[in-house]
């Protein structure tokens, strides 16, 4: 079949996004995810119109592609996301572009911060169990889990100034 | 440039995350501010008098909400009601020392008439419009609160009354960029003018006129 011609096809943008997770998330859940959420927003309809389609997903940040006249509703797709798997996720859209070149240049070559495992039993503000530590963030398994369900998370989540001993 | 702000955050102890790492994740998706509101019950848990803490009235009934109010007024930054139950929004609207009525629409029905709406707007009392719902719920409860929701920012159009948009975080998990939030505002039919207000202005407004109330009554 002939192409179609370049000013016949469809426009495209790419909405560069970063996932927030408390365990790692697969490529094929977040696809899937993607779409229950769309179509749970918009129905089939409208997912037709979105045209929404994971292109790059490399464990923290990736790449949507959606029509360009519908960038608002994908970015609201993402934000309704929040589990994937009984895990918990947040989808934050960092930046949206015409091209994968631009949207890469521009938004996915910046360094996420190293996650690392840690080991260490902390009293403030909260007595439990620190497990890991990511730029200024460390996250703690409390012994007390009141906290953690009514926010149904599984870490407490402090910074370093919160406690300096761990430094 | 908008300065953003969010005034509907639930730290630790009653949330997940401490103030300093909702405020760090806050800043790195774009706000300049968050407000640690606490609902009245966990009000005492919070130590830490230094924290700007605004309060979120839990009351059964008017008596009780404004004998909470009165307590409340001059100690905290912000003063907003937990809505859903019909009297408690309308007593929250009737009151002028009511900064906020957080989720009206989380009962029965949309939580707001056209009385309740020119109230709101004669005190100056905004509405809040909690986003958590998005994340937190399924299809049927998702559908139902964006209709109530749809509902209220109608009424609140007609009649003049102030809105914010909150993402009503307990955890760093729940905070969203205020481009995201701006995106599902517009589901709520708020067009992107009115969710920038709403993100930015009124907030900022609230914050301004509460530190005024309480000078004055010093």
């Amino acid at each position: 079949m002939k192409p179609l011609a370049p000013t016949l096809r469809d426009n495209h943008r790419y909405v560069a996004f970063r996932l927030n997770f408390e365990d790692p998330v697969t490529a094929r859940d977040l696809k899937a995810e993607i779409a229950g959420t769309a179509k749970s927003l918009f129905g089939d309809v409208g997912v037709s119109k979105l045209n929404v389609r994971v292109v790059a997903f490399d464990g923290t940040k990736g790449l949507v592609r959606c029509d360009f006249r519908h960038v608002p509703e994908v970015q609201a797709v993402l934000a309704s996301i929040g589990k994937i798997k009984d895990n918990r996720v947040c989808v934050t859209t960092i930046g949206t572009s015409g091209t994968i070149k631009a949207a890469i240049e521009k938004y996915l070559q910046i360094e996420e911060k190293i996650r690392r495992i840690i080991s260490s039993y902390v009293t403030v503000p909260v007595s439990g169990k620190a497990v890991r530590i990511c730029g200024k963030e460390i996250d703690i398994i409390p012994e007390d889990t009141e906290t953690i369900d009514r926010a149904d998370v599984q870490f407490i989540g402090i910074t370093i100034d919160d406690n300096e001993r761990l430094i | 440039m908008h300065i953003y702000v969010d005034i509907g955050v639930h730290a630790f102890p009653e949330g997940a995350d401490t103030p300093k790492r909702l405020n760090l994740t806050a800043y790195g998706l774009g706000f300049s501010q968050i407000v640690v509101t606490a609902h009245s019950p966990y009000w005492a848990q919070f130590p830490d008098s230094s924290l700007p803490l605004g309060v979120e009235i839990v009351a059964a009934t008017v008596r009780d909400l404004r004998k909470q109010i009165a307590y409340f007024r001059d100690i905290s930054t912000v003063v907003s009601v937990h809505g859903g139950d019909e009297r408690i929004n309308r007593a929250a609207c009737k009151d002028d020392r009511v900064d906020v009525l957080m989720h009206p629409e989380r009962g029965k029905h949309s939580g707001i008439n056209q009385v309740t709406a020119k109230l709101a707007e004669k005190n100056e009392v905004a509405l809040g419009f909690s986003l958590d719902y998005f994340w937190k719920t399924e299809e049927l409860e998702r559908s139902r609160f964006l209709a109530f929701q749809r509902r209220n920012v109608s009424l609140c159009q007609k009649f003049g009354v102030q809105v914010i948009v909150t993402s009503g975080a307990y955890s760093h998990l729940d905070l969203r960029s205020p481009r995201q939030l701006k995106a599902l505002a517009r589901l709520l039919l708020l067009t992107d003018g009115e969710a920038d207000i709403a993100l930015s202005k009124v907030p900022l407004n609230i914050i301004k006129r509460r530190a005024q109330k309480k000078e004055a009554r010093l």
